[in-house]
């Protein structure tokens, strides 16, 4: 999820629900982290890290989570929400969410009490919202925790069907994505805030990343389960209305084929499949036929400003981030991030 | 404190015909080799946890996640898989993962214990590459009724209680006991607002071995042991409270060795049913688990022929059949067949080399053919030059080949070659005072190393899959220095290991991870009529804990203080307290990441002999 993405979405949120805000004061960030790309890594046998990459692409600077409090995040790091000053950096073994100033990355708080497994949050105005998948050996305890980003504490629990993966928000309602933690799942679940009615829309098998498009529909990519599970179904990326809560057009790939790291940049999504990744324009009636571009097999994907960004991850290693300039097709920069690199944010 | 192999071999050598050993040949099959044995004092002063006692007295490095959580060892920076542990001769790595888990294994009912460093797939098959360790029971032809109690109290209710027997006559010895171990282990994370979280355990073994002498040339005896754990796994900093696993251990080990010996030739039948047992649990809370079982069936034929004084033949042959099955595997069996041939020679002047093969038919894969040679060379004035060279093996797992979805079928067995050159000096200063020292080096080169990578396989995108990729190399030197000192009552003891190991890929040239370059241990001891002072002192290096070397856990030092005092100690019965302080000087250390070991802690021990 993409750090400006969120903030349109924060704005949005604003605008609707405290519009009557009239102070005008304006927000200079500061910090050695402002202005360049944040790299989370899961971890492994090490802890969770965060690299951070100067604008220039100078240098990376690892660890920087650890540099500034001198502490370790655990295992593993799954991701990272923002709010206009904070980070929220959700690791999901370690049942903590780590507040940092998201420019110094100093920590104001650990919100551990009341969560299970968290693994996506979203932040909308002071409320918190992560998913959560509850004990990974039972499958109906995954549940929404609601977090006073004020207080930094937990206020309540929504509970939701198995495996609660990625979660966005609009207009008083979330979207999340039930992946289905260790088992599987195939559905988006939209909650209403207020009222803890949950409507519930089938996709494709595995459902992860989702995001809105400028016409607000929900984009949603379903991995498809893979063969060896013995039930393998194919991948398929489905457009939502997101008024109706109906899926306008499903774009279905081969049993055989499982795409991933759905992301959108300047009305175009990306996917990649088979280590190849594919581009189209949210108005497309149809897949591409052809990949712009091969970059193997990643463990994380994302495009801004006409660069994309490939996590080539390690696991007992330092990871390494290829960049590649959409235009030329080419590989413009490598540097080695965080073990385990999984996701890439804008810290702009 | 007893000591290392100067004593040994007196010991050895003057009982040889009343004790009883499964495992018959290690000493012979040992030439060339460096050899530890750690006896009944030793383990008495150690016995919080197999982990300590080896960490403590063995060149040897152990990674613990957590005091008292899951542990394995490695010799010369090879793999934990390639640590075999043989309990009175038999190889008990488990099938389904490949290796022992050192917190898993009960201390006190072991009678004694043999080390070796280097290769030993030629007798004791898979994972003997890094080295070996040897837990035996003695059983003894003499007339005897002995009883033992321990128990003993430690910090963060940490219990032990342990009930042994021995009775034997000239023809029949039957010995047995019972120990029961459980610990909250809630010690407080130093450094931290958190104390160990969910890390209690508790275990029960108990076992009983028998042995009948029909006439001096045939006899039969009989061993079973009998474990059952629960234990927790704690939780790792930043947040150890979000730990929640559970792990049950059941294990359970039968061996029948039937020896008869005519004129020149002896055979050896030995027939084992092995079960191993584990239950998962990814929260304690929820009865469902994931499980391994296993159940090894093992027979095996011995045969040896003294052709004369100066030469023996040893041939093997075993038939192993093993039912192996987790939660995701369904039962597979998996059946080898070896056999190996070692040809000994002892000269007069007391030079003795022995030359080793094996071969192994394998129901899942293609076994290397494996030779060994061993050879000690004494010198003049109590010097010896040792040396021995061997290829080893280990095969993949159960997991490796058929984990759904990520395990590979197409994998061959890991394989070695090494060498070791060793100089030894042993002197004995009137009955009780002797120095030995020994220096060795080694060579470790190994191929077709099994690395579970995501990717592995170009067919499954992303998956964790295992494959045989890697080569390594080690290679380092041992020293180890053990010494006693007598004068009239006053006795000091003085054991050290020191290990320095240089292992690293062949590819990237780059450091192993959980590897310490420098290992020290040592254990000095100091005996007055009914008093017994010791000091024990572990240095581990700085060890890697990712590949490229950029993520390392820092060096740290350890040391454990202990007083002993025998009440009484008279023909018929014996009484001693101890007490004993691991930590002495409250240092913060970690030997897995994120997992801070136990602070100052103090043990004390009742020990009654009747």
């Amino acid at each position: 999820m993409k750090i400006n993405k969120l903030a349109i979405l924060f704005f949005a949120f604003n605008i609707l629900f405290i519009s009557c805000n009239d102070d005008d004061e304006i927000f200079t960030p500061q910090g050695d982290y402002t202005d360049g790309i944040l790299i989370s890594g899961e971890g492994s046998a090490t802890t969770g890290s965060v690299t951070f990459i100067p604008e220039n692409l100078s240098a990376p600077q690892q660890l920087i989570y650890k540099t500034v409090n001198d502490a370790e995040l655990g295992t593993f790091l799954q991701s990272i929400a923002f709010n206009e000053t904070n980070a929220y950096i959700c690791v999901d073994n370690a049942n903590t969410i780590n507040v940092v100033d998201r420019y110094t990355f100093k920590e104001i708080a650990k919100i551990t009490d009341q969560l299970v497994t968290p693994r996506y949050m979203v932040a909308v105005g002071d409320t918190g919202y992560a998913t959560n998948w509850g004990s990974t050996a039972v499958d109906t305890d995954d549940f929404i925790a609601v977090i006073d980003l004020n207080t930094n504490k937990v206020t309540k629990t929504i509970p939701v069907g198995l495996g609660p993966e990625r979660i966005v928000a609009k207009d008083g309602k979330l979207y999340v994505s039930h992946k289905g933690a260790y088992g599987t799942n195939n559905k988006v679940a939209v909650i209403d805030v207020a009222t803890e009615v949950i409507t519930e829309i089938t996709v494709a098998d595995e459902p992860d990343e989702l995001f809105f498009d400028a016409d607000d529909n929900l984009w949603v990519l379903s991995s498809g389960r893979a063969s060896w599970t013995g039930s393998e179904s194919k991948g398929s990326i489905a457009k939502i209305n997101t008024t109706t809560n109906t899926i306008t057009t499903s774009f279905d790939l081969a049993t055989t084929e499982h795409p991933n790291f759905l992301t959108y940049s300047e009305g175009k999504v990306y996917y990649l499949l088979s280590g190849n990744v594919y581009e189209m324009e949210v108005s497309a009636a149809t897949l591409p036929t052809s990949s712009i571009l091969e970059i193997g097999s990643v463990n994380g994907m994302e495009v801004n400003n006409g660069q994309l960004y490939g996590l080539n991850a390690s696991f007992s290693a330092l990871s390494e981030l290829d960049i590649y300039s959409l235009s030329t097709k080419e590989k413009t920069k490598t540097m080695s991030v965080s073990l385990a690199a999984s996701k890439v944010y804008f810290n702009e | 404190m007893l000591s290392a192999y100067g004593q040994k071999d007196s010991i050895v050598n003057s009982l040889d015909e009343v004790i009883v050993i499964a495992d018959k040949n290690i000493k012979e099959n040992s030439i060339g080799f460096k050899k530890i044995n750690l006896q009944d004092s030793i383990i008495l002063n150690n016995s919080e946890s197999f982990t300590s006692l080896l960490r403590f007295n063995a060149p040897i490095y152990f990674r613990e996640y957590g005091s008292g959580g899951t542990s394995s060892a490695r010799f010369r920076g090879t793999s934990s898989s390639n640590t075999a542990v043989i309990w009175n001769g038999i190889n008990i790595n488990s099938v389904n993962g490949g290796q022992t888990g050192f917190n898993s294994l009960t201390v006190n009912l072991v009678d004694n214990i043999d080390i070796r460093p280097g290769g030993g797939s030629i007798k004791y098959g898979s994972g003997a590459i890094g080295g070996t360790i040897h837990l035996n029971t003695d059983l003894q032809f003499k007339k005897h009724f002995t009883n033992q109690f321990i128990s003993s109290i430690g910090s963060y209710e940490t219990y032990k209680n342990v009930y042994k027997f021995s009775y034997g006559s000239s023809s029949f010895v039957m010995k047995g006991g019972i120990s029961r171990n459980e610990s909250e282990n809630d010690y407080p994370l130093l450094g931290t607002e958190f104390v160990n979280t969910n890390g209690s355990y508790k275990n029960l073994e108990w076992n009983f071995n028998t042995a009948f002498k029909f006439s001096n040339n045939s006899k039969i005896s009989f061993y079973t042991t009998k474990y059952n754990a629960t234990r927790y796994f704690s939780g790792q900093l930043p947040n150890p409270k979000a730990a929640k696993e559970k792990y049950r251990d059941f294990n359970q080990r039968n061996l029948l060795v039937f020896e008869i010996k005519r004129n020149n030739f002896t055979h050896i039948t030995k027939a084992a049913f092995l079960t191993q047992e584990y239950n998962y649990f990814a929260d304690k809370n929820i009865d469902t688990y994931d499980f391994g079982k296993s159940k090894t069936y093992l027979l095996n034929y011995d045969f040896f022929w003294q052709i004369n004084a100066s030469s023996k033949l040893e041939t093997y042959t075993e038939y192993t059949s093993i039912f192996g099955s987790t939660k995701q595997i369904e039962e597979k069996n998996r059946i080898q067949f070896s056999q190996a041939a070692i040809f000994t020679k002892n000269f007069q002047n007391n030079i003795s080399y022995n030359l080793k093969f094996r071969k192994d038919f394998n129901s899942d894969f293609e076994v290397p053919f494996v030779f060994a040679f061993g050879a000690e060379i004494p010198l003049e004035n109590n010097w010896k030059i040792r040396m021995n060279a061997s290829n080893n093996y280990r095969v993949p797992t159960y997991n490796d080949l058929y984990w759904p979805g990520q395990g590979n079928l197409d994998l061959i067995p890991e394989t070695s070659k090494q060498a070791e050159i060793g100089i030894n000096w042993s002197t004995k200063r009137g009955n009780s005072s002797y120095t030995n020292v020994d220096i060795g080096y080694f060579y470790i080169d190994s191929k077709e190393k099994i690395v579970w990578t995501p990717g592995g396989d170009p067919d499954r995108n992303g998956i964790w899959v295992p494959i045989n990729i890697s080569e390594v190399l080690n290679k380092g030197f041992e020293i180890r220095l053990s010494q006693k000192y007598r004068l009239d009552h006053h006795i000091f003891t003085l054991s050290s290991n020191y290990s320095y190991t240089n292992a690293t890929d062949k590819q990237t040239d780059k450091y192993l991870i959980f590897v310490p370059k420098h290992l020290i241990n040592a254990n000095f001891a100091y005996s007055y009529k009914k008093w017994n002072f010791f000091y024990q002192f572990l240095f581990n290096g700085k060890i890697y804990s990712s590949e490229d070397n950029f993520f390392s856990l820092p060096s740290f030092d350890i040391s454990n203080i202990g007083l002993n005092y025998k009440i009484f100690n008279n023909k018929n019965q014996s009484l001693a307290v101890a007490l004993k302080v691991n930590n002495i000087y409250n240092e913060i250390y970690q030997n897995s990441p994120s997992r801070i070991m136990p602070n100052r802690n103090f043990n004390t021990t009742i020990n009654y002999k009747f």
